[in-house]
């Protein structure tokens, strides 16, 4: 009845490829207390892509190289103020705003604009089914093969660089995954998906892991339940499957808070 | 003590000092007298439909500037500083209203001079729809009796502040009254023998069109041109299409086609455009196309679709 249509099944399959990888960057992103780099990264996509209407160059490329910039700008920001990592995402995302709204002022044709930023998880063409699909196989083969590597760099960059960890490499590795990732999954199903995907499942995931392991693994199942269960109501209910999907799971988050009443770790 | 309440009243005057100056500055704003210095009235237009309605009656008696550009959606545009600036100095103002421009009031009020501000659309009847919570849809000059009323209403108010040109605006009226009625007869009976009657659209903004016309809309998204939609309302939509056999999905120009893209795949039917009239873009302009141009192609539009 639900998967009879195909534009339910594109989302079902894109919904659950980036419920899988999204909690894996969101846990790295979490530990490092860079919750909004979703967002951060999200706005600046937008500036790329009026950058790449106004200059003439594909926008969805523009999109992804403003993606990568902001990204490493963040990595740069937070080194300069060690302390004060949000503030890297504060000034980044502030950035985007502020440049996709002057920039979006010389766009001529707001159509084409706004065909770059109407993502919305059930209206997915074959050619982002395609670019989500491997975005899902590079983000999970490199978590998968660097998963010591990585899980050293969330929790504590000097003692990975004691344990010969590459960090500089892996750094680079893991910001640039999350730039593609964050470009492509915004174009496609909306930033909004994305900022809150990154986050809740990692915070709910909190509450009930007690290893890095175990709280990677039940993000990740959370992250599915929420977006499966999501878009299930907004379809027999007739809601915005955007909000449907960040609302269950925040619905989801205050529950096992109530139940759980402890904090993580 | 004493000490304590001398700094606060120097803060005190401080602040006075810094209001007068302020205010001062506002007052300096306000004294703006306008009147063009080649004689001609410059009027400002909100969106396509009602520069081109303006300009075909006001000729080369005005010069007429659209406030929205070629290729841009209306429905997204807000006024920017410099619009500001230009409308302090402009002798006339024509929009439709009906909630065609949201930002129409906070303007007006913010507005300095004396400008003659023109609801085109005054005197149309207005189809309220339940169903969207009160939203009317104000794209009333789909039917061409009521943009006869908005160019008769635009025509009226230019004969009012130019009485000397009084003639010339009501021929240019009369010319084009018969234009909009010949229209009129055109769509009735062509659309009247249409063989189906159902239109499926990408925004809800083709209730005058389908009301005048005998035809019915079935829209995917909300009045909003960009509004995300919810899978059931497009799997509504794609049932809707297979039970009576829609082999085209319209969308507009200046929106993005992505769902109307979506529900034609799953049920294997055509996309084409259905035009508003709410703009158009560069090519469109330059090839000369106006309000009776592209209500023509819709027609041609709905005859291939519908037939």
């Amino acid at each position: 009845m639900l998967l009879q249509y195909d534009f339910m099944r594109k989302a079902f399959i894109v919904g659950i490829l980036l419920a899988i990888i999204i909690p894996c960057i969101g846990m790295i992103v979490v530990l490092r207390r860079l919750s909004m780099t979703g967002d951060a990264l999200s706005h600046m996509s937008l500036a790329g892509v009026a950058l790449g209407l106004v200059i003439g160059i594909n926008p969805v490329l523009g999109a992804t190289l403003a993606c990568i910039i902001a990204a490493f700008g963040i990595e740069f920001i937070r080194k300069r103020f060690n302390h004060y990592a949000d503030m890297a995402i504060a000034i980044i995302m502030s950035t985007g705003v502020g440049l996709a709204g002057v920039l979006s002022g010389f766009v001529s044709n707001t159509s084409n604009f706004n065909s770059f930023l109407f993502g919305s998880i059930v209206a997915i063409t074959n050619f982002e089914l395609v670019m989500v699909i491997l975005i899902s196989v590079i983000v999970m083969l490199t978590f998968v093969l660097l998963y010591k590597e990585l899980m050293y760099l969330a929790f504590d960059e000097n003692s990975a660089r004691l344990s010969k960890v590459p960090v500089k490499a892996i750094n680079f590795i893991f910001t640039l995954l999350t730039a593609l990732t964050v470009s492509i999954a915004s174009r496609t199903v909306g930033a909004l998906i994305i900022s809150s995907l990154m986050v809740i499942p990692t915070a709910c995931a909190m509450q009930y892991g007690k290893s890095y392991k175990q709280t990677l693994i039940y993000s990740i199942v959370f992250a599915v339940i929420f977006t499966v269960i999501g878009l299930t109501l907004s379809y027999y209910k007739g809601l915005k499957p955007g909000g449907t999907i960040v609302l269950t799971s925040v619905v989801f988050l205050l529950i096992t808070l109530a139940v759980k009443g402890r904090k993580p770790n | 003590m004493i000490k304590y309440v001398s700094k606060k009243m120097n803060k005190g005057y401080g602040l006075l000092i810094f209001l007068g100056v302020l205010l001062a500055m506002l007052g300096g704003c306000a004294s703006n007298d306008k009147k063009q210095e080649d004689g001609k009235l410059k009027i400002y237009t909100s969106f396509y439909t009602m520069y081109d309605f303006t300009s075909k009656i006001a000729g080369d008696k005005a010069e007429v500037v659209n406030l929205v550009e070629n290729g841009t959606e209306p429905h997204d545009w807000e006024p920017s500083t410099t619009d500001m600036t230009k409308l302090e100095e402009a002798d006339m103002l024509v929009y439709n209203g009906a909630g065609m421009e949201h930002w129409i009031e906070q303007v007006t009020s913010s507005l300095e001079n004396n400008i003659v501000l023109v609801e085109a659309s005054n005197g149309v009847e207005l189809i309220s729809d339940e169903l969207s919570q009160g939203n009317s849809d104000p794209h009333v000059w789909l039917d061409a009796k009521n943009a006869k009323i908005e160019m008769e209403n635009i025509k009226n108010a230019l004969v009012k502040i130019d009485e000397e040109n009084a003639q010339y605006y009501e021929s240019n009226y009369e010319k084009y009254a018969t234009m909009f009625d010949e229209l009129d007869s055109e769509l009735t009976n062509r659309l009247g023998a249409l063989k189906s009657k159902n239109i499926i659209v990408s925004h809800e903004a083709f209730s005058y069109l389908c009301k005048a016309y005998g035809l019915t809309q079935v829209s995917i998204g909300d009045l909003e041109a960009d509004a995300e939609p919810d899978a059931n309302r497009i799997a509504q939509i794609v049932e809707f299409a297979k039970t009576n056999q829609v082999k085209t999905i319209f969308f507009e120009e200046l929106v993005s086609p992505k769902v109307a893209n979506v529900i034609a795949n799953e049920v294997g039917a055509d996309t084409a455009v259905l035009n508003p009239v709410e703009g158009l873009t560069e090519d469109q302009m330059d090839a000369g196309e106006d309000y009776f141009s592209i209500m023509r192609s819709n027609m041609d539009a709905l005859e291939k679709a519908l037939n």
